[in-house]
């Protein structure tokens, strides 16, 4: 699976594949224990658990006396999915719904505003096109990968 | 006699308070103001009470509510903590007048320390040494800046300006050069009276390359005032001391012996009941002199309970109820650190952080104590002060105490909102802290630029990692959510989940 993190150096890119029970990245190898926590062991020897957390987009991460604060790039505010789905981003509510069935859309517009962590989060189209359905209105709460809204985006 | 013990404080001061209170018996009261309803010593009190109003000086500053609070609740003691109250002589006068027990000083001494000038002079008179200086006594401001000019002469450079009401570095300038004098003593006296209503100002001489040391006293009823040995509290950062330790690395029998006896002088000659500290720079040469005595129990008292076994606050309450305090002679017994752990960003200038304590996991094992007024789950806003807890380790050397402090510090996770903690981790890998030979001015000297974490890529490849499994395993899902532990087929029978059966 690929994620994309910001961190203070810039923007990265991560793609770990799973076998069985073990996440891979390169040679660096993690499971996930019944508590929640990762058992790592990377390409160097290097072993250790690492505690992580999740608040608004960012992963706070604990590993070897470290603390690492990485924000993800989440998919669903930045680009609509491949079946037009947008979907949200983490367990929050509606804030506002602000387009409605049959409206037309550019890119980079907002489509919904969710909360999530006390955070607002913004839900846009990547493209421009046009909403096909609103699956929330306002109020609702709604889980993380709930599809949001439909839309078909404009041939290019 | 002591029953009721009012706690004027919050957060983790109040917590060792109220612990103290439930373990000797008394009945405590906590007040809160309504951003502090959820906070962990409100837990910790027999009753806790809410103040009114919405800022510190409507709620723990506001003497007449919290004397009111007092009564009514049928307190017949106060105790202030450190910070807010704890120095306010007018405060413990008031506590006093309503029949109530001040735990800590008279008001008098309180007022006698708290005055700077007035306090140096004090000392100077019951043969305490004091740091090479002048007081400046004239108010008027051309007067005074005359004065100031002609002291600084006989005085010497480079010289400190400090604020007779001063605390905090409120009020305080160092001065090098001659030509910069004017200026210096002018915006001192402007800060000192904009802070404390109080523009004056006294000159000493700045011992560079001094250590801060500190001894820790304890006064009775009875005839007996005693000083629990010494504090180093050198490593600070603009005035905040941040990792502090008993005994101090280089001390030596004698000069122990010597501080001890002029702290204990200085506390008889205000007459002192109760806890105080009196605070000494320690030159390189071993001659030392007095910088101020504060008069209340200290951020830092838990070292000294470690080496000592000596319950500092325990022996407040005992003091305070007017029983003769417990603690026989002297006797130190191994090596005690104490770190703070900060809600602030050490990479960006120690900028203060706020967030949730989404984790707040501190370590365990031998040797270890943790003084906090937070648990995980709760917020850090920026209402108080960012100290979030103390960690405080003791073994039986200095070496060991430093490995056992690397140790917990390497355990030690808060996630969600940006500590100090791998700064203080590095703190315990530098060359003068391993050696003890650490000075007031270390941390500015080691980071002029700033500090910033020096992190080995491969641990970000597998934090990378950690965030990438984390959210591809939806592990934020099942964190966060303990209630879907129960949704999965509406209400469950709790007798279905035992596996045990009886008889």
């Amino acid at each position: 699976m690929l994620h994309q993190f910001r961190t203070a150096e810039g923007d990265v890119e991560v793609t770990v594949a799973k076998q069985g029970d073990v996440w891979q990245l390169g040679q660096h190898q993690a499971t996930v224990e019944d508590d929640g926590r990762l058992s790592i062991r990377l390409a160097n020897g290097t072993k250790g658990y690492a505690t992580t957390a999740k608040v608004g987009d960012v992963w706070w991460v604990h590993f070897q006396g470290h603390t690492f604060c990485l924000e993800r790039i989440e998919p669903g505010a930045s680009q609509s999915g491949d079946e037009g789905g947008l979907v949200a981003p983490m367990p929050g509510k509606v804030l506002e719904v602000l387009v409605d069935v049959g409206q037309s859309v550019e890119g980079g517009q907002t489509l919904m505003v969710l909360e999530a962590m006390k955070m607002e989060h913004r839900i846009l189209a990547s493209n421009a096109g046009q909403i096909t359905g609103i699956h929330f209105s306002a109020g609702e709460q709604v889980q993380q990968g709930s599809v949001l809204l439909e839309m078909v985006e404009d041939e290019a | 006699m002591v029953s009721k013990v009012l706690v004027a404080n919050r957060g983790e001061i109040a917590c060792r308070i109220l612990r103290a209170c439930r373990e000797a018996g008394l009945a405590s009261v906590a007040i809160f103001a309504e951003n502090d309803s959820k906070s962990l010593f409100v837990e910790l009190a027999d009753q806790a009470v809410q103040l009114q109003g919405d800022s510190i000086t409507s709620t723990y500053l506001n003497q007449e509510q919290i004397l009111k609070i007092a009564a009514t609740t049928g307190c017949d003691a106060v105790h202030p903590g450190f910070g807010f109250l704890s120095e306010r002589a007018d405060f413990a006068r008031a506590v006093t007048q309503a029949g109530i027990q001040w735990i800590g000083p008279s008001p008098s001494a309180i007022e006698r320390m708290g005055d700077k000038m007035t306090a140096r002079k004090t000392m100077r008179d019951a043969g305490v040494p004091v740091i090479p200086g002048e007081e400046i006594e004239q108010e008027d401001e051309h007067e005074a800046l005359l004065a100031i000019e002609q002291a600084s002469t006989r005085v010497g450079y480079p010289l400190l300006l400090k604020a007779s009401s001063g605390g905090g570095g409120k009020g305080m300038r160092a001065v090098e050069r001659p030509e910069d004098l004017l200026a210096a003593a002018q915006s001192a006296r402007r800060e000192a009276l904009a802070a404390f209503g109080d523009g004056r100002v006294y000159l000493e001489r700045m011992l560079t390359g001094s250590k801060h040391v500190e001894i820790q006293i304890l006064a009775d009823r009875h005839g007996r005032t005693i000083h629990l040995g010494e504090r180093e509290c050198s490593v600070q950062r603009r005035h905040q001391k941040v990792f502090e330790e008993a005994p101090c690395a280089t001390m030596t029998e004698e000069i122990r012996s010597a501080m001890g006896k002029a702290a204990v002088a200085a506390a008889m000659a205000v007459h002192y009941e109760g806890a105080g500290t009196v605070e000494f720079l320690l030159a390189p040469t071993g001659e030392f002199f007095f910088l101020e005595m504060n008069t209340r129990i200290q951020v830092e008292h838990p070292v000294t309970e470690l080496v000592t076994g000596v319950d500092i606050v325990r022996e407040q309450l005992r003091i305070a109820a007017g029983e003769p305090m417990s603690c026989g002679d002297l006797n130190l017994r191994g090596h005690a650190i104490e770190v703070r752990l900060y809600a602030e960003d050490a990479s960006n200038n120690f900028l203060p952080a706020i967030g949730p304590l989404a984790v707040f996991q501190p370590p365990e094992g031998p040797g270890i104590r943790l003084d906090t007024g937070v648990r995980q789950g709760d917020e850090v806003t920026p209402n108080y002060d960012p100290m979030l807890a103390k960690l405080i380790v003791w073994a039986p050397s200095r070496i060991e105490a430093l490995q056992r402090m690397r140790r917990a510090l390497d355990e030690f996770v808060v996630l969600g909102t940006t500590t100090n903690l791998r700064f203080l981790r590095e703190l315990c890998d530098v060359p003068d802290v391993i050696e003890g030979s650490t000075d007031t001015t270390m941390i500015d000297r080691l980071w002029p630029n700033g500090w910033s974490a020096s992190i080995p890529v491969e641990l970000e490849d597998g934090a990378l990692m950690a965030a990438a499994v984390s959210e591809s395993s939806g592990l934020h899902r099942q964190v966060h959510s303990n209630a879907q532990v129960s949704d999965q087929s509406g209400p469950v029978s709790p007798f279905m989940t035992l596996s045990r059966r009886y008889p």
